[in-house]
Parts: C-alpha cells; sequence; structure tokens
C-alpha cells in the first residue's frame, strides 16, 4: 500500500498543505482539484521533486521520505513533454531501462513487448514527432510500465487529448493497473475522470478530502 | 545542500573570475604609483565628461535609428529583401571594429568616395570632417543601431496580433497604435538595450582611437592606452582606470539584469494584420532603404578596396602570417573555453532558479546574483583595464612576456565574450530543464545520457552560436593587443592597425577584406560544426 501520511508543505511562507491519503495496489485512485489547488504540489511531494516539511510517505510499510526522485519506486506521466521528440519510440522506452548509451537485444527485444501491450506494435523506428498525442501517450506509458515500479503517477497526462483517445487511454490504465498490480495516483481536474478511479480525493484548503 | 553547492562547477568558476577581479583591482589600487588617485584634475574631469557625452549621444541616437528601422522592418514584411537585409544586419555585432572603421574611412574620409563624388561633381570637398565626435557617433551608431534594430524588431514581432486587431477595431492612428500597442511592448528591450549600448560606447576603444582625431576627442579607454604606450606615465594610466573601473561598475550594478536580448537574434519574421497608409508605407521604405545604405556601403567598399590589393605581397609578409595564425589559434582557443564557462555558468545559474533544483533555498537567489554578475564581469573591467592589470602583473612577476601576452588576450577574449554567450545559453538551458527535469530525474537517467539525448539536441544550434559568435569576437579585437602588440606578438586587427598607421592604404584595405571575410566565414559556418536544427522548438 502507498501511504502519505501528514506530509506537510508550506509554499512561500504562506500557504501550508497537509496530505494525507492511502492508495491499495490494484487501486486507482483521482485527486480532484481545480488550477493551483497544490494537486500537482502532492505529486511533486509524492515523486520526491519537492520535499515536505514533515510526514511520512511510505510504500508497503518502507519510508521513502528520505530517497531521491530517480531511488523512489515510481514512474510518472506529465501532461507534456513525456518525450524527446527527436528521438525514436524505441530510444525514448529504452530511456527508461538502460544507462547506457548503447542498448542490449534483451531490452530491445522488451520495448518490442510492451510496445504490443499499448497496441503499438512495429512502432519501434518511428520519430516520436511523427506520432499524435495519443500515441506519444501510449509511448510514455509504455515506457512507465517497461519499469516496473509499484507506483504510477499521472499528471493530468490525457488533458488535451480526443474524447475516444481519452476514454480509451483511461481505459488502458485501468486495465494496467490491474493487470500489474499497481499503486496509480492520477491527478485531473475533469470529473468524468473518476470513472475509472476506485477512489477520488478532493483537495480542498489545502488538504485531501474523501469524496 | 552545502554539498550541492560546492558540486556546482559554474559556482567555482564564478569564484574564481570574481577572485580574479578582485587581485586586478588589489594590483590597481595598491600599486605605487597609485599614491595620487585622489587628485583628479581638469584634464580628467574634460574625459570624463566627453567619454560620458559620446556614450549618451551614441546610446540616443543609436536606439532612436534602430528603433526607427525595427518599426520600418516589422511593418514592412513583404519588403523585397527583407530577410537578407536583417541578416546582414545581425551580422553587425561580429564585424571586426576596426574594419568598419576602414570602411567608414573609405566612404566619409578625406579621399572618400563622398569627397570624391563632391570634387568630381561640385568641384567642392567636405575636408576631414569625419574625425572627431562626427566620427565617433558614425561609428558607434553604425554598429550599435543595427544591433538594437535587431532586438527592437523582435519585440515588435512578438506582439500579439490581437492587440493590433483590436487597435484597428478602435480606429487608432499610426501614433496611437505606437503609443498604445508597441511602445508598452517593447519599452523593456528598450531599456535593457539601451544600458547595453551604453556600457559598449563607454568603454569603446577602437573606434575613437582611431576616428578620435585630436586629444579633446579622447575617452578614458583611448587615455589609458595612451599614458601606458605613448607616454609610459603608469600612474596617470592607474589614476584613469580606477576612475573607469568604479564608474563602469556603478553602470553594470544598476543594470543588474544585464540581457543582450541575443537569444532574439532568431526570430520568425511574422504578418502585422495592418496596413500602413501610403505615406507612412513610403516613411517606413524610405528609412529601410537609408539604413540598408549607411550599412552596406562601408562593406561595399572594403570589398573594392581590398580586392585592388596586392596579395602576393600581403601573403608573402612574415608578420601577416604570423599575425593570422595567432588570431585564428587566440579565437579558437577562446570560443571553446568561453563556450565550456558559459554552459557551467548557466547551468548553475538554472540549479539556483528551478524551484525543484536548487530554487526554493533563500541563499539561491543571492547566488545567482553573483553569478550573474561575474558573467558580465567584462562590462565593469574593460580590456584595457584588463591589460594593465597583467602588464603590472607582468612587470613584478617577471616570466616571458609571450605567456603574459596570450594569458591576457584569452582573458579578455573570454570575459568579453561572456555575457554574450550567457545571454544566449541562459535562457536555452533554462527552458531544457523546465521541459524535461522532472522527466529525466524520474528516470533516473545518468549525465552522459541526459547529455547526449536531452541537452545537446536541445542546445546545439545556440552552443554553434554561441562558439561563432565568440570566435568573431576574439578575432576581430583591438583592445588589449594595443598594449602588448609588437612585432614579435600580433594579431590581424593588431596588423591592420600597424598598416593604417603607416599609411600602408592598399595593403590595408586587403587585410581588411580578409579579416572581414574570415569572421563572416566564420560567423556562418562555425555554427554547422554542432549540427542544424536538430531539435524544432515547439
Amino acid at each position: 500500500m502507498l501511504e502519505i501520511d501528514n506530509v506537510l508543505y508550506e509554499y512561500h511562507d504562506s500557504e501550508l498543505y497537509d496530505f494525507s491519503m492511502s492508495v491499495e495496489k490494484g487501486q486507482i485512485v483521482a485527486i480532484l482539484g481545480q488550477s493551483g489547488s497544490g494537486k500537482s504540489t502532492l505529486l511533486d511531494l509524492t515523486a520526491g521533486f519537492i520535499l515536505g516539511k514533515s510526514g511520512r510517505i511510505m510504500i508497503d510499510g518502507l519510508d521513502m521520505s528520505a530517497l531521491s526522485v530517480e531511488e523512489r519506486p515510481l514512474t510518472i506521466l506529465f501532461q507534456h513533454h513525456n518525450l524527446f521528440e527527436h528521438l525514436s519510440v524505441e530510444k525514448n522506452i529504452l530511456l527508461g531501462i538502460s544507462k547506457t548509451i548503447t542498448s542490449s537485444a534483451q531490452e530491445i527485444d522488451k520495448v518490442k513487448n510492451i510496445l504490443k501491450e499499448v497496441g503499438l506494435e512495429g512502432y519501434e523506428k518511428k520519430p516520436a514527432s511523427s506520432l499524435s498525442g495519443g500515441q506519444q501517450q501510449r509511448v510514455a506509458l509504455a515506457r512507465a510500465l517497461i519499469r516496473k515500479k509499484p507506483i504510477l503517477l499521472l499528471d493530468e497526462p490525457f488533458t488535451g487529448l480526443d474524447k475516444t483517445t481519452h476514454k480509451e487511454m483511461l481505459a488502458l490504465v485501468r486495465k494496467i493497473t490491474n493487470k500489474k498490480g499497481l499503486h496509480t495516483m492520477m491527478v485531473t481536474h475533469e470529473e468524468d475522470d473518476c470513472a475509472v478511479a476506485d477512489k477520488v480525493y478532493r483537495v480542498e484548503n489545502h488538504r485531501l478530502v474523501l469524496s | 545542500m552545502l554539498f550541492r553547492l560546492i558540486a556546482l562547477p559554474g559556482v567555482w568558476i564564478s569564484f574564481g573570475l570574481l577572485l580574479f577581479a578582485f587581485i586586478l583591482f588589489s594590483i590597481l589600487f595598491f600599486s605605487r604609483d597609485a599614491s595620487s588617485i585622489a587628485q583628479i584634475d581638469s584634464h580628467i574631469w574634460g574625459l570624463l565628461r566627453f567619454t560620458l557625452f559620446q556614450a549618451f549621444l551614441s546610446t540616443l541616437l543609436s536606439i532612436m535609428i534602430g528603433g526607427l528601422l525595427a518599426w520600418s522592418l516589422a511593418h514592412q514584411s513583404r519588403f523585397f529583401g527583407r530577410k537578407t537585409l536583417v541578416a546582414i544586419f545581425s551580422s553587425s555585432l561580429v564585424l571586426p571594429t576596426l574594419v568598419v572603421v576602414f570602411g567608414l574611412i573609405s566612404i566619409y574620409g578625406r579621399n572618400g568616395w563622398i569627397n570624391t563624388l563632391t570634387s568630381h561633381l561640385f568641384d567642392y570637398s567636405f575636408g576631414t570632417y569625419l574625425y572627431g565626435l562626427f566620427g565617433i557617433l558614425l561609428a558607434h551608431v553604425y554598429l550599435n543601431a543595427s544591433f538594437a534594430s535587431r532586438s527592437l524588431l523582435h519585440a515588435f514581432e512578438s506582439i500579439p496580433r490581437e492587440k493590433y486587431k483590436l487597435a484597428k477595431s478602435l480606429n487608432f492612428s499610426t501614433f496611437e497604435r505606437f503609443l498604445y500597442v508597441e511602445f508598452p511592448a517593447i519599452k523593456g528591450t528598450l531599456f535593457s538595450i539601451s544600458a547595453t549600448i551604453f556600457l559598449l560606447c563607454f568603454t569603446s576603444f577602437a573606434i575613437v582611437l582611431v576616428l578620435g582625431g585630436n586629444p579633446s576627442y579622447n575617452t578614458l579607454e583611448v587615455a589609458i592606452y595612451e599614458a601606458v604606450k605613448l607616454d609610459f606615465d603608469i600612474s596617470m594610466a592607474l589614476k584613469l582606470a580606477l576612475i573607469q573601473l568604479s564608474i563602469s561598475t556603478v553602470f553594470v550594478l544598476l543594470s543588474s539584469n544585464f540581457r543582450t536580448n541575443l537569444n532574439n537574434l532568431k526570430t520568425a519574421h511574422s504578418l502585422i494584420p495592418w496596413r500602413e497608409k501610403s505615406r507612412v508605407r513610403i516613411l517606413q521604405i524610405t528609412v529601410i532603404m537609408i539604413f540598408a545604405f549607411f550599412f552596406i556601403s562601408p562593406l561595399v567598399a572594403i570589398m573594392i578596396d581590398g580586392l585592388g590589393a596586392d596579395f602576393g605581397k600581403i601573403f608573402s609578409d612574415g608578420l601577416f602570417i604570423k599575425s593570422f595564425w595567432t588570431s585564428i589559434a587566440l579565437a579558437t582557443v577562446s570560443s571553446i573555453l568561453t563556450l565550456f564557462i558559459a554552459l557551467a555558468l548557466s547551468d548553475t545559474r538554472r540549479n539556483f532558479t528551478l524551484k525543484h533544483r536548487l530554487g526554493e533555498r533563500k541563499i539561491s537567489k543571492f547566488l545567482n546574483l553573483i553569478v550573474a554578475f561575474s558573467g558580465n564581469l567584462y562590462l565593469a573591467i574593460p580590456s584595457l583595464i584588463l591589460g594593465l592589470g597583467f602588464f603590472l602583473l607582468s612587470q613584478r612577476a617577471g616570466g616571458s612576456m609571450f605567456i603574459w601576452s596570450t594569458s591576457a588576450l584569452l582573458t579578455a577574449n573570454v570575459l568579453m565574450s561572456l555575457p554574450f554567450a550567457l545571454s544566449v545559453l541562459t535562457p536555452a538551458m533554462q527552458k531544457t530543464a523546465t521541459r524535461y527535469d522532472k522527466l529525466v530525474f524520474s528516470l533516473g537517467m545518468s549525465k552522459v545520457q541526459r547529455w547526449v539525448y536531452c541537452e545537446f539536441p536541445y542546445l546545439a544550434s545556440s552552443m554553434g552560436y554561441v562558439f561563432a559568435l565568440s570566435f568573431c569576437f576574439s578575432l576581430g579585437d583591438l583592445g588589449i593587443i594595443a598594449l602588448f602588440g609588437s612585432q614579435d606578438f600580433s594579431t590581424l586587427p593588431w596588423y591592420l592597425y600597424s598598416l593604417m598607421g603607416s599609411y600602408r592604404t592598399s595593403d590595408a584595405a586587403g587585410v581588411a577584406l580578409i579579416l572581414l571575410a574570415i569572421t563572416l566565414a566564420a560567423f556562418l559556418l562555425l555554427p554547422r560544426l554542432f549540427g542544424r536544427d536538430n531539435v524544432r522548438d515547439r
């Protein structure tokens, strides 16, 4: 279970956020709120981009609050700039698992398989810039999956996609969360997105309120 | 936290630059010759007054003419050859000052085209009107108005189309449009460009040296040179250097948010949804054509005069060959150093500004200012003062003069290019980090991966531009070499200056053409070494 336990964060010495919530294995938890309400701050805290004043962030009982972004067992899908557009689909995904410039045949095989899972078989060599918005997010999702991290953070990743693609992507996230047993946290400002969630929290007055 | 700070190479470089400035200042201030620093006589007041006066007038004229040109170009986006003209005007930044001066003399000098033409047509010559305040202003306007126009053009083109549409719907006149739509949008750029131009003119050396004419048109910078090189009056040089150093430091601190707006050089021209009245259109076209003639004619004169030179004689001169290779070697090393230092300082600055790096720490804002200031040191310490410091140091420490001269030139060239390099690289690196930091950190990419896949593809064109810019600055500089130049140690600008001084006009024309050709070729070709448009900016 992913637990956020009384994490306090002070922004510019004026706004104090106090977050507490939990996500079970195989669950999708939606975080709903207006722009500027602090949804992304919660995600940044969970990911380790910013550090809280106090409180703990734990996965299966292990405290990861002191770990750096790279060390935390999670992977993230952002709203924009998930891919390096000048690189191929394959290279973009390989960056999730390979720490060197060259990659092994095994790693390349893994990329092929994961692309199949997200419905982009045969797209390995295509430049990321030639893909549609929906396809780009699928590639980013494929990279998130290939890393085999237990926590998946989604920062409004499907905003801007057309309705059909948006729905397809949400369904894909649902399917993958179940299949891989992920702890998925999805930040969104669209109520409709909550349909795929098991639990919905709203950010109100700098706190999370269970809906 | 402390470890993360110490681990930033830019912090060390910045510390090194400031330490260097401190040592230089100490050498000047505690020199035994500086005992009479407090006494400022009427001669020095005169120098100071003229230096400030010519810098103020040059800035005012450059901004007015550059602004008018930018406004005309912005509204005449369909003007035939506009793109080429804008590219030519952009080259003013890298044109060697001495070559520009040579071109201006060819047109406006005693035996220049204008006097030749009026002598033929009206049997009248204007004589030597070029030397003095007029010549200084002319050369400063030539170089700086085109530079200002380039940045201001971008500011005009960045005005949202909707604002023009709104102004049109409200039936604004051309003047009202400028007052309510355009001026508010360009005034930020106007201020930063004015500050830059003022500092450049305040410390201008080669132009005043050649076109100043007589001592009443001397600036502090030239007076320092004359005190060291001609009068051997180190005490006077020190006094002048400290005055200049104090004033330029105050100016740099006042304009601490120094921006040259060079990142704006690559602008996309866009159509302003406004059809100009015919008399306004005629005015704009006239402005463009007059400035184009003013700008291009000296370049054409250099080409025509240069082609008539005896290149066989020039190439067989050992000093030319030596000067050529010294210039190329110095420019290459300077540009490599500039690029590395600018990358390190820019990276450090983004660490201090981005929230998810060290931006949230209270000390970061202060450290960011320190790093920014250290990168703009050249504006506070002009090359002649730097040269004087090295000169005094060489006198005390002894050792090979060649090593001292080379070190002085490299240091001056790097410091001269840094403010411009930083103004290109800092925003570019900031943008890359803002866009990709979270992704890169979350993927745990290694430093090499980050550089190969994320930084370099997005920075390649900026790096190429900085490299070329720095190379050209170094190639064309006649500053510190004026103090260290000799038969044994010479660069192309120094060689050209020597030829002009000994009235070998034909040879000088040939060398000016060679210097112009190398500079333009370097400016156009060097960026290609870094690859072009690896990534299209979206």
